[in-house]
């Protein structure tokens, strides 16, 4: 169908950090070993504006990640939640230890293998690598428009364009709303304070029956999952995995602590002390 | 006549519509800091080159040499009034790839083709600008860097070096810290000398946290100002700002005099501790903060606590607020770097925490050991009555 909106989400596989769930260290790292790996939070809210679109045009939504095999799991909990027609894992041990540029590269390819893409979403960053960096380098090296920190978003079918707000939080400055246009494909990275709208009842029921389909549908996930290695997918060699990463991890340390000239009082908490830190927090409020 | 392909620290300069962000200055004074030790220890004389895209930004060029750069490469369009992802990409990458251009700015070497090292700021505009440049670019980036050395290293790699030592010179070592806070992680980026993936990778770029460094402004200082006129195609211009309005954050942290912050440490009773906490607030007239993992949303809390207060406008730290209030409450908070960061000008500082390591004890006035569940309702009583006593 020529009016169909085809969209391809990227997805993480990444720690569960929810309570409960992760395990840290004594010294306040991460235990990997013991905490499990879920879809990413911001693969989820990726997932979940995929799904707006699934609800509102149609949209055929294919999902990919690079991972291990077991990053399917990420994909069948997003399929859960935007009721995915294709799930796409590109895992290779080729594909392994990549930097962003490198997976951005495997993306890139496994986008274009999808034939023709309007629209690609990813999140906003991965809770455990926080560099936020693959998403645009993903679209600069589609081509692709790129918006990131879009906060909601509306397509327009007929004309293939794209309109988002954005939100820009400016450390130290001020914060901007910003509407913006641009003619699809595009990449968006989606901001963490999205919100999707349903207006109308028909959306809504829609949006109800669609979820129903997606969580019988996921139960059978592999139906709709291809794997991919790094020869089928047709990759540069040379440019993903480790030989296409510019940077290496050299060496992981300990932060050392903050250096302060606070001298500290350390008190118990018994009554008389409570009082003392009181008066001083009184004093404080009332120092103007 | 020197030959090097790679010369040179380009920063990029942020700002909105001419409103300069605070990283901007605290890069430039860190890349002062770092060519200055740079061409001691190395006998050369690289240059810190300020990039400056905008309309009407010629104000900025001469505060970016006070703030420590030697040149300024400016742009100056309407198209370029505010920050465009694609648009500074391509303006940004002409300008660093052009011997020309940057040869009006600074001494440049015959050969030259990029800078070696680029530095952009870890927030809404540099941290996607970096990554669109350096995919451009085809080199490697570090983000949210809080640490910077140059040094000569021997490297043993499988891939880089095929598993022999190669020595690798002036070599930015990319502090950053992981999502914990409690790890710091050096990246290194570097050029694969094994013959089977040869490349060059340069230049080494990171994207820096604000807030980390500080700015050195010396107005006596003089520079190089040259401008760059760009041209752009249609397709440049794809993405069109079609309305734009400046907001209030909707947490104003940075307006409180005093603020209550808490951290994971109300993890045994997520619900009844954010009641406690909120008593305590209204007690003090204190907005409410939280430390980052909080935003991540890590527990089963209702909808209308985790709307309110799990939301990212009430991260303190660097990815979040930088604050300074008269008085600041950190509740359950064990004190990664990064949250110590956004609060450490607080002028007095109360922390309750159960842990005598967490390192949140060295950063505060005073340190209450405890659990919030003893300690606050003792605290919300006594600050009362003395409240009431006036």
């Amino acid at each position: 169908m020529q009016n169909t909106l085809n969209i391809a989400i990227i997805v993480k596989l990444e720690p569960d950090l929810s309570e409960g769930n992760v395990s840290y260290n004594a010294d306040g790292t991460l235990n990997r070993s013991q905490t499990r790996s879920i879809l990413g939070p911001h693969s989820a809210i990726a997932s979940r504006a995929a799904f707006y679109s699934k609800v509102l045009y149609d949209a055929n939504i294919k999902v990919c990640t690079m991972g291990p095999p077991i990053a399917d799991i990420a994909l069948k909990q997003a399929l859960e939640i935007c009721n995915a027609d294709e799930l796409h894992l590109y895992s290779d041990r080729a594909f392994a230890g990549a930097d962003t540029l490198a997976t951005a590269e495997a993306l890139k390819t496994g986008i274009e293998r999808m034939g023709s893409i309007d629209l690609v979403i990813g999140g906003h960053r991965a809770v455990d690598g926080e560099t936020g960096q693959t998403g645009p380098q993903a679209a600069w090296k589609l081509g692709f428009n790129f918006l990131g920190n879009v906060i909601d978003y509306n397509v327009d079918l007929a004309n293939k364009m794209l309109h988002a707000r954005r939100l820009i939080e400016i450390q130290g400055l001020y914060s901007i709303l910003e509407e913006v246009e641009c003619p699809l494909p595009a990449l968006i990275a989606i901001d963490p304070s999205y919100k999707e709208r349903y207006n109308t009842v028909s959306h809504r029921l829609k949006y109800v029956r669609l979820q129903k389909e997606a969580r019988k549908r996921s139960e059978n996930y592999k139906q709709y999952l291809k794997v991919w290695n790094a020869k089928d997918l047709g990759v540069d060699m040379k440019k993903v995995g480790l030989p296409g990463s510019p940077t290496i991890v050299y060496k992981v340390e300990k932060v050392p602590r903050v250096k302060t000239s606070r001298k500290t009082k350390i008190i118990h908490g018994n009554d008389s002390e409570l009082l003392d830190v009181s008066t001083k927090i009184v004093e404080m409020l009332n120092s103007k | 006549m020197i030959f090097m392909k790679y010369q040179h620290l380009f920063v990029h300069f942020e700002h909105d519509d001419g409103n300069p962000a605070n990283v901007s200055f605290e890069m430039l004074g860190e890349a002062r800091r770092l060519m200055d030790d740079f061409n001691r220890k190395y006998s050369l004389n690289e240059k810190v080159i300020a990039i400056i895209l905008g309309h009407n930004t010629k104000p900025l060029c001469e505060k970016a040499i006070h703030a420590g750069a030697d040149a300024v490469i400016f742009a100056d369009h309407p198209e370029l009034r505010y920050p465009k992802i694609m648009l500074d990409t391509k303006v940004i990458c002409s300008i660093v790839r052009d011997r020309k251009t940057v040869a009006k700015a600074v001494e440049v070497s015959e050969d030259y083709e990029k800078p070696r090292y680029m530095f952009f700021g870890a927030d809404a505009i540099g941290r996607h600008l970096s990554s669109t440049v350096l995919a451009e670019l085809e080199s490697g980036l570090a983000s949210d860097v809080n640490k910077l050395v140059v040094d000569d290293v021997i490297i043993t790699h499988e891939h880089k070096t095929k598993g022999k030592p190669e020595k690798y010179e002036k070599i930015s070592f990319m502090y950053r810290p992981d999502f914990s806070g409690f790890l710091w992680t050096q990246i290194l980026c570097l050029d694969n000398k094994n013959p089977e993936i040869a490349s060059e990778f340069s230049p080494q770029a990171c994207s820096i946290i604000p807030g980390v460094f500080q700015p050195v402004i010396d107005k006596s200082r003089k520079g190089n100002i040259v401008e760059y006129e760009p041209t752009f195609a249609g397709k440049d211009l794809r993405i069109r700002i079609t309305k734009r309005e400046i907001i209030k954050s909707e947490v104003p942290l940075e307006d409180y005099n005093v603020v209550v912050a808490f951290g994971r440490g109300i993890k045994d009773a997520p619900e009844s501790n954010i009641k406690l906490i909120e008593q305590f607030a209204k007690v003090l007239n204190a907005e409410v903060a939280i430390s980052l993992p909080l935003s991540k949303q890590p527990y089963p809390v209702s909808q209308s606590i985790k709307s309110t207060y799990f939301i990212p406008a009430r991260v303190v730290g660097t990815s979040g607020k930088k604050i300074k209030p008269k008085l600041y409450v950190a509740i359950g908070i064990s004190g990664a770097a990064q949250h110590i960061i956004g609060m450490k000008e607080s002028e007095f500082v109360v922390s309750i925490n159960p842990d005598p390591d967490a390192p949140i004890k060295d950063e505060s006035d005073v340190y209450i050991q405890g659990r919030m569940e003893d300690v606050l309702p003792a605290l919300i009583d006594s600050v009362k009555k003395l409240k009431g006593g006036k």
